[in-house]
């Protein structure tokens, strides 16, 4: 009897320190569950999110390969046209290209980075929508390194051709049908002064973001390079007409 | 007495609950070992009750049976499979019946002792 006891209270012991080792991993499991949704879930999002990680990283390889060969191309045909007294043609179709985006280019410019605004909703009891850089805010500073001359321009690395537009949905902004995340970045090849003065103009496109308190930062550089688009433009619609008088 | 495992049981995990969290890949491990600790515990009071526990089985066993658990899920990761399914089903099935079991034990121990009670003091 005097042992069964003694076992008795040996075994709560032994039982006791075990529910220590179970509450400590439930406490991990419930807050880990409290912190991000379910572990079933989260198996889920991890599986989905290596899947399209991967998926991407095979489109930019892609994406460097034709550009890479589309080089190499223009190379060759500037070769080939030497030879065959075709210079004239060959430099009209390089330039078609470069004017397509279908060519990287350099030249002097500037670059521009904006990002949202330091300043909070809360600050001041207004809606967040006012600190955030928008699809619209873009696209008027586009416009206005256009008609300040432009020659090249990409954001976040993607050109800006002519049927390049950009977009927004929900909270994340597309160029080229590509999502790009703050901070935006504009690569500009022309003339600086033209492009610096554009953009500072009082009132401009940069002094409303300047006075919210977006992070601005414009300089200008002596070289940048523009890459090439990706996806050259096909024609699905359009022909070209190329009988002598069009009305 | 039998308070001392339920108090443990909350000291654990409002220790660990004030902690920062661990990354979200170990929440699958951690659900599995708890179900696996869970198991032993009960398989444990189980072999209790039918008078054949032996301590070094059972703290032994509850260490185990949650390495293996979590070892298992893990290499079921790795090849692709949902290996943490069978685990699961495993040790609920198993859940189950020790409880079962337990309930079964109870109940004929409570009966006895009333029968015995009812025929008298010795």
């Amino acid at each position: 009897m005097g042992e069964s006891v003694q076992s008795g209270r040996h075994w709560l012991l032994v039982l006791t320190g075990l529910c220590l080792v179970l509450g400590a991993l439930l406490g991990l499991q419930v807050k880990a569950r409290v912190a991000r949704g379910d572990t079933q879930m989260a198996r889920r999002t991890n599986a989905l999110v290596a899947m399209v990680s991967e998926a991407r990283t095979q489109i930019e390889n892609q994406r460097k390969e034709i550009a890479d060969l589309r080089i190499q191309l223009s190379k060759y045909e500037e070769e080939a046209a030497a030879g065959h007294g075709l210079v004239k043609l060959s430099e009209e179709l390089q330039n078609s290209r470069a004017a397509l985006g279908l060519l990287p280019m350099r030249g002097p410019g500037i670059e521009l980075t904006l990002d949202d605004s330091a300043m909070k909703a809360d600050d001041n009891g207004g809606s967040s929508d006012l600190f955030v850089i928008h699809d619209f805010d873009l696209i008027g500073i586009i416009n206005e390194l256009w008609a300040a001359g432009a020659e090249a321009i990409s954001l976040n690395g993607q050109r800006l051709v002519t049927g390049s537009a950009i977009t927004c949905s929900g909270r994340l902004i597309q160029v080229n049908k590509v999502t790009i995340p703050p901070p935006f970045t504009f690569q500009v090849i022309g003339n600086q002064d033209n492009l610096m003065s554009a953009l500072n103009i009082r009132d401009g496109a940069l002094d409303r973001l300047r006075r919210l308190e977006f992070v601005v930062k414009l300089t200008p550089k002596d070289e940048v390079t523009v890459p090439a688009i990706a996806i050259a433009p096909k024609f699905r619609y359009a022909r070209p007409v190329l009988e002598e008088s069009v009305p | 007495m039998i308070a001392l495992p339920i108090i443990a049981l909350l000291v654990g995990f409002f220790a660990v609950y004030w902690l920062p969290a661990l990354p979200s890949v170990w929440a699958g491990y951690i659900a599995i070992c708890i179900l696996a600790g869970a198991d032993a515990l009960i398989g444990g009071l189980r072999a209790r009750l039918e008078k054949r526990f032996d301590e070094a089985v059972f703290v032994t066993g509850f260490f185990a049976n949650m390495l293996i658990a979590a070892l298992l899920c893990y290499v079921g990761d790795k090849l692709d499979v949902d290996l943490y399914l069978a685990v699961t089903v495993a040790l609920g099935i198993r859940i189950f019946t020790n409880l079962g079991r337990i309930r079964a034990l109870l109940v004929t121990a409570q009966r006895r002792r009333r029968s015995s009670g009812a025929a008298g003091p010795e």
